[in-house]
């Protein structure tokens, strides 16, 4: 049995020893410092890591990467998962010697040693989607491209204001509790109403991973405990204002008698903006920041510097009146 | 003195047993009350439809459960099994039309559960632990492939260029729109009857055929079951194969509930709650009892938990911390019969 195991693991050996011999480029890395000084014009090799790519937003920023990489003359790697894969493919990318790192971390804190050992080997690495916490002033990384979810919740609460200056009870359907997006849609939409007469009847997040389903029970509930008194629903994502809408319906309510809000701008919402039951979708361009960061990393490779690092891409305002003013989002 | 004192322990223990026994039930009545007392609109007619709506899913995937846990095994590939068959289902709406993708839904959840318990027999898997294992990696296989299947992008009910009628019957329909005549019938949604018509075929099935009895001595103990001429191999695939014709009405109702269904994210924590509700219902998690009417007492409180905190305005994450001790208590509880026998 002992003999067995032992060739095999010869064999294995072999047979790896037979791959790296055949390789293009030796097994061992060039160290960092001796990486020549890329002309402009050289193809650049990165990496998008970013969270669970069964979120579709994510995955319809990997094929956006992965679509748009040609126009800056890139190749990106699309790589997803929880915070021990966010790591392990920061290390991947520092043992393949790439030249850059997209990321929009689950955990923006967990990563910043392995993000540190990234930008000594002289990484360029930059924020996708989630900004660098305040508290650490001096986070490593080199640019930021991202919608700001506060800035977000803010003009919501403000285009509120403007639908009901004299005044309005509003029920919050939230994302997933404890979801930094939710938190800070929730915070900004209380910021964007503060001087104006809309009152919060209730709030509530959901319990599960975004579902919009859990969506329309909570409305289902607030439905029985306020009834005529909602007149704005404010949701945090598109696929949960389904939920709501589906819950309006049920209750033998006209859709378009409550302002129903949702956030992410993806085909749903704009399905819902076009059918007219939904008031409102506040949309992120995922497509905006991965060109934008692309840029960016371009800039930087070819030796150039980056004057603005936080580049905040603005929220599109999805109503019936303005939906044809944007493209059709793939999402 | 001492016969004073050992009458004392005997009403004790028979008050103790009682309690262990009906917790469920004191549990719901509890809930109802001290609801209804703080939020008078708890006992409205618009509540209690929502309650019975609100049974949907998981009721359907805590049936299932119901014969696996019973069966001794466990089931952890519910969340990708139901994403990968809404997201099939629904693909299929516009092309063979909704009742015939909706047949299709059902075939492939029956498909995925003689594969589950097919690779369980073929894996020797004989107990909890390897199933546990086992059947999580199936999870994440089935909801890989539903998200290869849809890009990652969710399928918008919404955009089909057919009606659905069934699936609208589904999401928001009632008794009453069937049979107009007495106003009560607006308050019984479709659904609930769906699902009481699959709990009267299942309780039959569970208490009155040979099959149905052969999986509480199953999974009471394998291997004397085995040793009495049960076909055990066989009995663990039908398990997994009922459960997955569960699963996927459960699925169908769950996409029917909105209007969109995002893969991966539409069948998350379904293993968690339908564990729960079968094991508060009172299954118990070493296999050999249960019942599915003990199930249904398990959904109604993990329904009624979620409804009753909404009208009491609780926080969400305190939601959360209930319902986790919810299930602590349950597998305490569980604990306790079985030390019990």
């Amino acid at each position: 049995m002992k003999k067995r195991i032992l060739a095999i693991l010869v064999a294995l050996v072999l047979v790896f020893a037979f791959i790296a011999a055949c390789a293009d480029e030796p097994a061992t890395e060039a160290p960092a410092t001796d990486v020549e000084t890329p002309a402009a014009g050289d193809t650049m090799r990165g990496i998008f890591i970013t969270q669970d790519l069964s979120n579709a937003s994510q995955a319809f920023s990997a094929s956006e990467f992965e679509r748009l990489m040609g126009d800056f003359d890139a190749e990106v790697i699309i790589a997803g998962g929880d915070v021990a894969d966010n790591i392990a493919n920061i290390e991947r990318a520092i043992a393949e010697n790439l030249d850059f790192i997209f990321i929009n971390p689950n955990d923006i804190l967990a990563i910043i040693p392995a993000l540190e050992r990234a930008r000594e080997e002289g990484i360029i690495v930059g924020l996708f989607s989630s900004q660098p916490p305040e508290d650490v002033p001096d986070y490593p990384f080199d640019f930021f491209a991202g919608s700001d979810d506060v800035l977000g919740g803010i003009q919501a609460g403000e285009f509120v204001m403007t639908q009901f200056p004299d005044g309005a009870n509003f029920v919050e359907v939230g994302g997933q509790a404890g979801h930094i997006a939710a938190v800070s849609r929730h915070d900004g939409f209380r910021q964007g109403i503060d001087t104006s007469l809309i009152i919060e009847l209730d709030y509530r997040f959901v319990t599960g991973p975004w579902e919009a389903a859990e969506a329309r029970s909570i409305m289902e509930d607030f439905l029985v405990m306020y009834g005529d008194e909602i007149d704005i629903v404010w949701t945090h994502w598109d696929n949960g204002a389904s939920g709501v809408i589906e819950a309006v319906l049920a209750a033998g309510i006209d859709p378009t008698d409550i302002f129903i809000i949702g956030y992410d701008g993806n085909s749903v919402g704009y399905q819902q903006v076009l059918d007219g039951y939904q008031a409102l979708s506040v949309g992120q361009s995922f497509t905006n920041m991965a060109s934008e960061s692309l840029r960016m990393a371009r800039v930087m490779f070819d030796g150039g510097t980056i004057t603005e690092r936080l580049n905040w891409v603005p929220v599109d305002m999805v109503t019936i009146d303005s939906i044809h003013d944007f493209p059709w989002p793939e999402w | 003195m001492i016969k004073q004192e050992t009458l004392e322990r005997k009403t004790f223990y028979k008050v103790g047993d009682f309690v262990l026994e009906y917790l469920v039930i004191i549990m719901i009545l509890a809930l109802v009350i001290v609801t209804a007392i703080v939020e008078p609109r708890f006992l409205t007619a618009a509540n209690f439809r929502n309650v019975m709506g609100q049974f949907g899913p998981l009721s359907f995937t805590a049936l299932g459960m119901t014969f696996i846990i019973m069966g001794g095994f466990i089931d952890l590939s519910l969340p990708g099994m139901i994403s990968l068959i809404a997201m099939i289902t629904l693909s299929l709406f516009d092309i063979i039309g909704e009742i015939p993708a909706m047949m299709v839904g059902m075939m492939l959840g029956i498909a995925l559960g003689s594969l589950n318990g097919t690779i369980l027999v073929k894996f020797g898997a004989t107990t909890q632990a390897k199933a546990l294992f086992i059947t999580f990696g199936l999870s994440q296989l089935y909801g890989a492939l539903s998200q290869l299947y849809t890009g990652g992008s969710p399928i918008n009910r919404g955009a089909f260029e057919h009606p659905a009628p069934l699936t609208q019957a589904l999401s928001s329909g009632t008794v009453g729109d069937l049979f107009p005549f007495y106003s009560f019938f607006n308050y019984i949604p479709f659904t609930f009857i769906v699902f009481l018509v699959f709990l009267a075929i299942l309780f039959i099935f569970q208490k009155k055929t040979r099959l149905g009895r052969s999986i509480n001595y199953t999974g009471g103990n394998f291997v004397a079951a085995e040793l009495g001429g049960i076909p055990t191999k066989r009995i663990t695939v039908m398990i997994y194969a009922i459960c997955g014709l569960m699963v996927a009405i459960g699925a169908i109702v769950a996409f029917s509930r909105a209007n969109v269904a995002a893969p991966v994210v539409i069948g998350a924590n379904f293993e968690r709650d339908s564990i729960m509700a079968v094991v508060v219902g009172g299954t118990s998690l070493a296999g050999g009892r249960g019942s599915v009417l003990r199930t249904v007492l398990g959904v109604s409180l993990i329904i009624l938990l979620s409804n009753c905190m909404n009208l009491m305005r609780i926080d969400s994450h305190l939601q959360e911390t209930f319902r986790g001790a919810v299930l602590v208590v349950a597998i305490w509880l569980d604990h306790r019969r079985h030390a019990k026998g």
